[in-house]
């Protein structure tokens, strides 16, 4: 019975930061612009995130609780503006956008340790390469977390979870139900359809790319709190990519990718709980923290066919050319 | 009323590095007219329409609307002077329906809870209401992606119709369109224009203006030569403005004079690449100096049937022989060393490689041989030779000659290229599919006369056309297929062209056109 309370609460828990970052790829990729730097961008959120978060606790004596909620709102800050960053070089500059996500990438993980060390030895004078994060509160909800199996969805909860499913409604009514959602999708299959009809591709397209970095860096600092209770260089284990590759499974569209996310999710935390319950060596808990990528190798294989990208995805669009 | 012009263009001129695109140009256009702009490729017609919806800017020259000079710096100003415009390539989005594709811009709202959002139940219902009001029916919930090209087309006019658009341009609509949907599309501009709009129709087609433009002014390399009232106006005379030299329409064809069997294809059966039967039990025969023509519409097999005599296609049953040796399992260079040559109907894809240069897409059927390669190595200077001989011989013309980048060719000498590569090889047999398809009037007449001079000189040809009056002028035998057989095979002079149209469609109809639609679109 606690093996599967205990997969269902790790699993949420780890499905959601993930679907969250890859619902900002989504925004970038249905809008036309490859992002490859979910990665780069959910590690700079988690940074900023971090540091704010310890600022505000330490330096300027702000209670934990909403020293929480700010630092979201930071990391949000710190992926959005990297995420400037990709959109200015892809649509302004016309860059290649794949070689463009890999080198925020690259920059992301190498600037933010840096600025971890720095920060450490000259402004708090201890050395040190890691941001420590309070311990995150969790809640369970008192009657609805008592119900048998169903009830682990109300236990141990963290507060971004709930965070993470309101935004969640809130991305899939602006993609399919707003007018900026409308345009930004139809960015994505025919840019010149948008301009043609007198609205500004660039403007919608850069937006969609900060959106997508404001999200991972959501996502990022989630993890930040989840996983490790830090920011450090450990941060950087490829979660975002495994956020890319659920929205690829997903096909572009919300409700498809959450199925992704929870089948990496599920699979990752059921894992672990076995090897635990076995009480097998660590090093199988190791095994256990492939799994996510091995299925995505295994997953590869069976829905790639299915599966059509937004036409215009990565094309640099040029108005003169038809 | 009557001499009130809604829209003039005045004196404009238009300079591009090294060409004079228009040159002090002026037309004007009365309000509920059809007004055509007609001249070859390159005569400077769809820059003046660019210009006139705002994607050039003019060197000199002015433009009025309705009597009021006006700048118009983009689409979106020429839209909200209720300018319209539909391109030769259209800009839609393929993953939207109908109506979300007509909406894009102007989206009517609603709100989702307290949120506002797009109401597309609305736009569905206004889509609705505005195709029947032109009588352009169309599914609003239809994807766009899903649909064929003539219901984009439609698309694309609702899209004008959605703005209340008055002035509509029209660029080139027919160039993708088989004859009933240009029929068809033909009549939607006739109602367009009876119920209020103006309409300017960018034309190299002289028939399409006879039939609905009741003006045309003639463009030739940029300079206006022309304005006439179309109900008075000679076609002879108006295609020799058109090209700027007395042309014959009519072709110099001698009589056939055939030799032995060349082509001999026994109850071919061949399935296209998802496994659907196109071409069923079809059996014919070339000889020497004969033209056999397979006339149909479009979809019917008859690509098919080219791609699998010339080997791009596997042939599921059936027989194929050239010179009376079979070739049905020889893979396609060796066809082409037995005496094929192919002129396909994708002259993008198939036919060249538009990234590389003009030397290298000539060259493409010799480069593995001596003297293009020696001991494994091109010999440039055997290409560049080779290809300033053809490009001499076939008059192909292009901005740097044989350095020319194929893809920046116009689509006219782009064919010509093809056509001159395929011809050089001297084989016994040539397959030309669609070998006119966008041309104009001057680089069909050429590729018009290759075919009759290849004819004559005893080689056997199989032409695929889906334009009628070309298959008309050019067979000497043929043979219309429907639904993937052949129906009738005869001389071509036993058949009128209103009889090639009844087997096209299935002889006496026992499927009518509309069934036919239905089941190429599936």
């Amino acid at each position: 019975m606690t093996l599967i309370n205990n997969t269902i609460i790790d699993g949420m828990a780890f499905m959601l930061p993930l679907l969250i970052m890859a619902i900002g790829g989504i925004f970038s990729e249905r809008s036309g612009i490859t992002n490859l730097a979910v990665e780069g961008l959910s590690g700079m959120g988690a940074f900023t995130g971090a540091l704010a978060a310890y600022i505000m606790t330490t330096c300027l004596g702000i209670s934990s609780g909403p020293a929480y909620y700010l630092s979201f709102l930071f990391a949000a800050l710190g992926g959005m503006l990297l995420g400037l960053l990709h959109a200015f070089l892809c649509i302004d500059g016309k860059a290649n956008q794949v070689i463009c996500g890999v080198v925020i990438n690259i920059l992301a993980q190498s600037v933010t340790i840096f600025l971890v060390k720095t920060i450490n030895r000259e402004i708090f004078g201890k050395p040190s390469d890691k941001i420590d994060l309070g311990v995150s509160a969790r809640y369970t909800v008192p009657g609805l977390s008592k119900i048998p199996v169903l009830g682990a969805f109300f236990t141990k909860i963290y507060p971004f979870e709930v965070m993470i499913i309101i935004l969640t409604l809130i991305a899939s009514y602006v993609l399919y139900k707003s007018r900026f959602g409308m345009h930004l999708r139809a960015c994505g299959d025919n840019p010149h359809a948008v301009d043609a009809a007198g609205l500004d591709v660039a403007g919608i397209r850069r937006r969609a790319v900060m959106i997508s970095g404001a999200l991972s860096g959501i996502g990022g600092m989630a993890f930040a709190y989840s996983i490790s209770a830090k920011f450090s260089a450990s941060y950087f284990v490829g979660y975002g990519y495994l956020a890319i590759a659920a929205l690829i499974f997903g096909n572009w569209t919300i409700l498809p990718t959450l199925r992704a996310c929870v089948i990496f999710g599920f699979a990752r935390s059921a894992g672990y709980q076995i090897v635990q319950k076995l009480g097998y060596p660590s090093s199988y808990q190791d095994l256990i923290m492939i799994l996510p990528y091995v299925l995505t190798l295994v997953l590869l294989i069976f829905w790639s066919g299915k599966n059509r990208s937004p036409r215009a995805l990565g094309e640099i669009y040029d108005k003169a050319k038809r | 009323m009557d001499n009130e012009y809604i829209l003039e263009m005045l004196h404009i001129t238009k300079r591009f590095p090294g060409i004079v695109a228009n040159d002090d140009v002026t037309i004007q256009v009365k309000k509920g007219e059809i007004y055509a702009l007609l001249g070859e490729n390159g005569a400077g017609k769809s820059t003046l329409m660019s210009i006139l919806y705002g994607m050039y800017e003019p060197d000199e020259g002015e433009i009025r609307v309705r009597g009021q000079k006006v700048e118009i710096g983009s689409p979106s100003q020429a839209a909200g002077l209720s300018i319209g415009m539909v391109h030769q390539h259209f800009t839609l989005v393929t993953d939207f329906t109908i109506a979300e594709n007509i909406v894009l811009g102007n989206e009517p709202m609603t709100k989702f809870g307290f949120l506002p959002a797009v109401d597309l139940k609305k736009a569905n219902q206004q889509i609705r209401e505005l195709s029947q009001k032109y009588g352009l029916e169309v599914d609003p919930t239809a994807v766009v992606g899903e649909i064929g090209v003539s219901v984009q087309q439609r698309v694309e006019i609702l899209k004008m119709l959605y703005r209340e658009a008055e002035i509509l341009i029209f660029d080139e609509p027919t160039a993708f369109l088989t004859p009933q949907e240009i029929d068809s599309l033909l009549n939607i501009i006739r109602n367009l224009r009876d119920s209020g709009k103006t309409i300017i129709l960018i034309t190299h087609k002289l028939d399409e203006v006879k039939r609905v433009a009741d003006r045309c002014a003639v463009l030739r390399r940029g300079k206006l030569i022309d304005v006439r009232n179309v109900a008075d106006m000679d076609t002879r005379e108006i295609a020799s403005l058109m090209v700027g030299s007395e042309i014959s329409l009519e072709l110099d064809k001698q009589p056939m004079n055939p030799g032995a069997v060349v082509l001999d294809v026994r109850d071919l059966t061949v399935a296209n690449s998802e496994g659907i039967e196109m071409v069923k039990d079809v059996s014919f025969q070339i000889r020497a100096g004969e033209i056999l023509a397979i006339a149909g519409v479009s979809g019917n097999g008859q690509t098919e049937i080219a791609d699998a005599i010339a080997g791009l296609l596997p042939v599921r049953s059936g027989d194929i022989l050239l010179g009376g040796e079979s070739i049905t399992g020889l893979s396609i260079r060796e066809r082409a060393q037995k005496g094929i040559s192919y002129i396909p109907e994708d002259r993008h894809n198939v036919g060249l490689i538009l990234d590389y240069d003009l030397e290298d897409n000539l060259g493409l059927r010799r480069y593995y041989r001596e003297p293009f390669t020696k001991n494994g190595n091109l010999q440039e200077n055997v290409f560049r030779e080779y290809a300033d001989k053809l490009i001499d011989k076939y008059d192909i013309r292009s901005s740097s000659g044989a350095e020319t980048i194929v893809r920046s060719m116009s689509g006219g000498n782009q064919q010509k290229a093809i056509v001159a590569r395929e011809i050089e090889e001297g084989n016994p047999l040539i397959i030309f599919v669609q070998p006119t398809r966008g041309l104009d009037i001057g680089a069909m007449q050429r590729i018009h006369k290759s075919i009759l001079h290849e004819r004559d000189r005893g080689c056997a040809v199989l032409l695929i056309s889906l334009e009628l009056d070309e298959v008309m002028e050019l067979a000497d035998t043929i043979a219309v297929i429907y639904n993937g057989r052949i129906g009738k095979t005869a001389p071509a002079d036993t058949f009128t062209k209103q009889e090639v149209g009844a087997y096209m469609m299935g002889v006496g109809g026992q499927q009518n056109a509309e069934g036919k639609e239905r089941e190429r679109n599936e």
